[in-house]
């Protein structure tokens, strides 16, 4: 089943003088792919600019903007409809050689190495290859997230935004971007090719009754796909199926290649104005 | 005789002399001309050329400092028939790399269909994932290729290493035959040597034609990172014989994905960016967020098709040292055709069992590290020291992608100036191709390096090279603007003892180089 769900995110930084010759890259629309279906999307900047969009790499829809007035606060703010993909099938009883084979190995290549923020330690290796027992990769790969989920501990504002995974398994604390990040070193040192995904996640789960036409206040949130014969997604920081509350807006290896919002300019530090996320289910 | 050349004696293939000692037939008019030369008329055209160097300012830094590029006083001699080979080998390869990189930033074929396994991308460090989907203004990535071909003990010249990221040295090419001129006019007057005045008109041309659809009159400019690049020489070089402005990053800005340069009356659009600035630095957006030598911003400009970015962000994933070990199939896969100029015999080292062979015997090999350049990290094995070849063993057995290994290639030799005499150095060429999306063109000449250390093999100037003026010799007439009539030698006293008009005479199929400059 697959919700139609309205997103409004609004991002930004505030300087404390102004700020001029500022470049940005926003990645902040969801993707049309695997299912899920983005019906309209938007990007509105303050001060006003005039966006190139194109797709990146990883497929991802990028608005580069540039801002030239000085401007002590700027602002980006995508609103989108999605009708997301659902939950899908689990993926075919494929067994580790199908999933591992030097052929996968190579075409997955990217998604099975370190990368900046997925570190390789001796011990989530070891830990990686004690899942490898398991009959069937996807069930490995599920033993896996949970034991990331259980190695941290949820709090807000303990790790940032370049907080590696093995910083985070070292603090035992973080947020959903540092669940990912050690989820996918397992994964990967497992030899299961494995990405970032970024988006939402529509907080409540409930029936179209009590969900329909309400805005809540949402929030960004990161979970993983592995390869088992398919893309399979899970989401370690809630241990929730990812079904129809996910909307997907990027993959990539890691963090580094989904940032919302990116950029360089001329100027003091910046402060972030935060995230705000409002989420209406319209159907 | 007292002859310059007593005691020559080549280990290698030479350039000059064939097995029995005598010259190679092309090369039969330049030694009897050196013939009646003494050490004392040498040594008077060694000042001549010292004080042109210099006073040219031919330059490159290096450790700090700034040197003069040595320039060799005995010209490097390709006659017609191999430079039609070399011609037909180098246009070969810029296409099939051309190709190849339109498709890794595309379509990846190439990949699909085995050819070149997806990780050997995914872990090129000169891969850049900012740079797919970006399609050239004409098509063309490699505006300007430098080809390093070297010729080995059987006289085989194969490749060495493709540049198609920012090659440098088409300046030297110029400027040596002017200094050549200056210091020898005689000796063209009995030889029929292709110009190469007319190099950087074609690299102009080729600039041009690679701006943004529709603009006519296209604003040119070459960004450099500034004097304390090694080859700043070259980019205001460059710059002034082109006509353009030489810019630095501080000099660009990008508004709304357009590119322009300050000047003294206002913001002036730019429509190609001839940079000189690598990759890492070009644009603190997507690379280096800490560069203050590029332009942020541009490559979104390239993306949107208002600026072409020359050469292409990107190419280096083409020059890679393991990628190279691949071309010869890229030639087969895109052209359909064979390679006209083999590799240099080459080992990968991410392949378990040949890691564990070269590293058995690293001391009889060659090795480079895979994206480096300049002749930095080189390891000679049979010339390294116990230390170098231990810290190069680490360093291999802890990256083996990061290496390749090849067989030592005893380089062929050519006679350069040693003291009073003539002595054999070891010389590599790198010819310059330009692509101007209509044809590729090999510039007939090129920059033949020399390894001015007695049994060196690195040519690279900051290791210690000079270069030599190189002729290509045809059996055509030559229009005369050379040699440059700007104060000759007074007395040109060199004459042929022969009027041996070169290399026609024993190759007499050969009428006509394909490429006459326009």
């Amino acid at each position: 089943m697959s919700w139609r769900i309205a997103v409004r995110h609004r991002t930004g930084y505030v300087y404390s003088t102004a700020v001029r010759a500022s470049y940005n890259e926003a990645r902040m629309t969801p993707a049309s792919s695997r299912g899920q279906q983005t019906l309209e999307s938007r990007l509105e900047v303050t001060p006003g600019t005039r966006p190139l969009r194109y797709v990146d790499y990883w497929g991802t829809v990028v608005d580069a903007f540039d801002v030239h007035v000085p401007h002590s606060e700027l602002v980006v703010t995508a609103s989108s409809v999605v009708e997301t993909a659902g939950q899908l099938d689990p993926p075919p009883p494929i067994g580790w050689d199908a999933v591992t084979s030097a052929e996968v190995a190579d075409r997955y290549a990217e998604l099975l190495g370190a990368s900046r923020y997925v570190c390789f330690e001796p011990e989530v290796t070891s830990t990686g290859a004690s899942f490898a027992a398991a009959a069937l990769p996807a069930d490995a790969a599920l033993q896996a997230v949970a034991w990331s989920h259980e190695q941290l501990g949820y709090e807000r504002g303990s790790t940032g935004v370049h907080t590696t995974s093995a910083e985070a398994r070292a603090a035992g604390k973080g947020v959903c971007q540092d669940y990912t990040h050690l989820t996918l070193a397992v994964l990967r040192a497992m030899g299961l090719p494995a990405r970032y995904v970024s988006g939402y996640l529509y907080p409540t789960a409930g029936d179209a009754d009590t969900t329909v036409g309400v805005s809540t206040s949402g929030e960004s949130h990161a979970w993983v796909e592995f390869w088992a014969g398919q893309w399979v997604p899970a989401d370690p920081t809630s241990l929730a199926a990812v079904g129809e509350r996910h909307v997907v807006v990027a993959r990539g290896r890691d963090y580094a290649d989904v940032r919302p919002l990116s950029g360089v300019y001329h100027g003091p530090p910046a402060e972030s104005l935060g995230v705000e996320v409002e989420l209406t289910r319209l159907r | 005789m007292g002859s310059l050349f007593d005691s020559y004696h080549s280990v290698a293939y030479d350039e000059m002399f064939a097995g029995d000692g005598a010259p190679h037939p092309h090369t039969k008019a330049l030694f009897d001309a050196l013939q009646l030369l003494s050490s004392a008329d040498l040594e008077e055209r060694v000042g001549v050329l010292q004080r042109s160097l210099r006073d040219q300012g031919i330059t490159f830094s290096h450790a700090g400092q700034e040197w003069i590029f040595p320039l060799d006083l005995i010209p490097r001699l390709i006659p017609t028939a191999e430079w039609e080979l070399i011609e037909a080998g180098v246009i070969q390869r810029v296409r099939a790399l051309e190709a190849f990189l339109a498709d890794i930033y595309g379509a990846r074929t190439v990949l699909a269909d085995g050819i070149v396994p997806q990780a050997v991308i995914a872990s090129s460090t000169n891969f850049y994932r900012a740079a797919a989907g970006l399609e050239p203004a004409n098509g063309v990535r490699v505006h300007i290729a430098g080809i390093d071909l070297i010729r080995d003990g059987e006289g085989v010249l194969r490749v060495l290493e493709d540049n198609v990221r920012v090659p440098s040295g088409i300046s030297y090419v110029v400027e040596n035959r002017r200094t050549m001129a200056r210091v020898f006019p005689g000796l063209f007057l009995e030889q029929r040597v292709q110009p190469v005045a007319q190099h950087i008109a074609l690299l102009f041309a080729a600039l041009r034609s690679s701006a943004p659809a529709g603009v006519d009159d296209p604003t040119v400019v070459l960004l450099t990172p500034g004097v304390y690049n090694s080859a700043y020489f070259e980019h205001a070089f460059l710059a002034r014989k082109m006509g353009i402005e030489l810019v630095e990053g501080r000099d660009l800005f990008c508004r709304d994905n357009v590119l322009y340069m300050r000047t003294t009356s206002g913001e002036r659009r730019v429509h190609v960016l001839y940079r000189r600035v690598d990759d890492d630095y070009l644009d603190p957006v997507h690379f280096r967020s800490g560069s203050v030598v590029g332009c942020p911003g541009v490559l979104n400009a390239a993306r949107a098709g208002n600026v072409t970015i020359a050469n292409a962000v990107g190419n280096g994933v083409a020059d890679d040292k393991l990628i190279y070990t691949y071309v010869p199939a890229l030639i087969e896969y895109y052209l359909g055709e064979k390679p006209a100029l083999p590799n240099v015999p080459t080992y990968r080292l991410d392949e378990p069992e040949v890691l564990e062979d070269c590293i058995a015997r690293i001391d009889q090999l060659v090795l480079k590290p895979v994206d480096g350049s300049g002749g930095y990290g080189l390891l000679i094995g049979p010339q390294a020291s116990e230390e170098e070849i231990e810290s190069t063993r680490a360093q291999v057995l802890e990256n083996p992608r990061g290496w390749i290994a090849q067989e030592v290639v005893m380089l062929s030799t050519s006679p350069s100036l040693d003291g009073e005499k003539l002595a054999p150095r070891h010389v590599d060429l790198r010819p310059f191709a330009i692509n101007d999306g209509g044809q590729v063109r090999v510039l007939p000449g090129g920059l033949t390096r020399v390894a001015l250390r007695e049994g060196s093999l690195v040519v690279n100037s900051s290791q210690g090279g000079g270069s030599k003026d190189t002729w290509v010799l045809t059996s055509r007439p030559v229009r005369g603007d050379e040699p440059d009539p700007v104060a000759p030698m007074p007395t040109p006293a060199v004459k042929a003892s022969a009027p041996d008009l070169g290399p026609q005479s024993d190759q007499p199929q050969q009428q006509q180089q394909g490429c006459a400059p326009c």
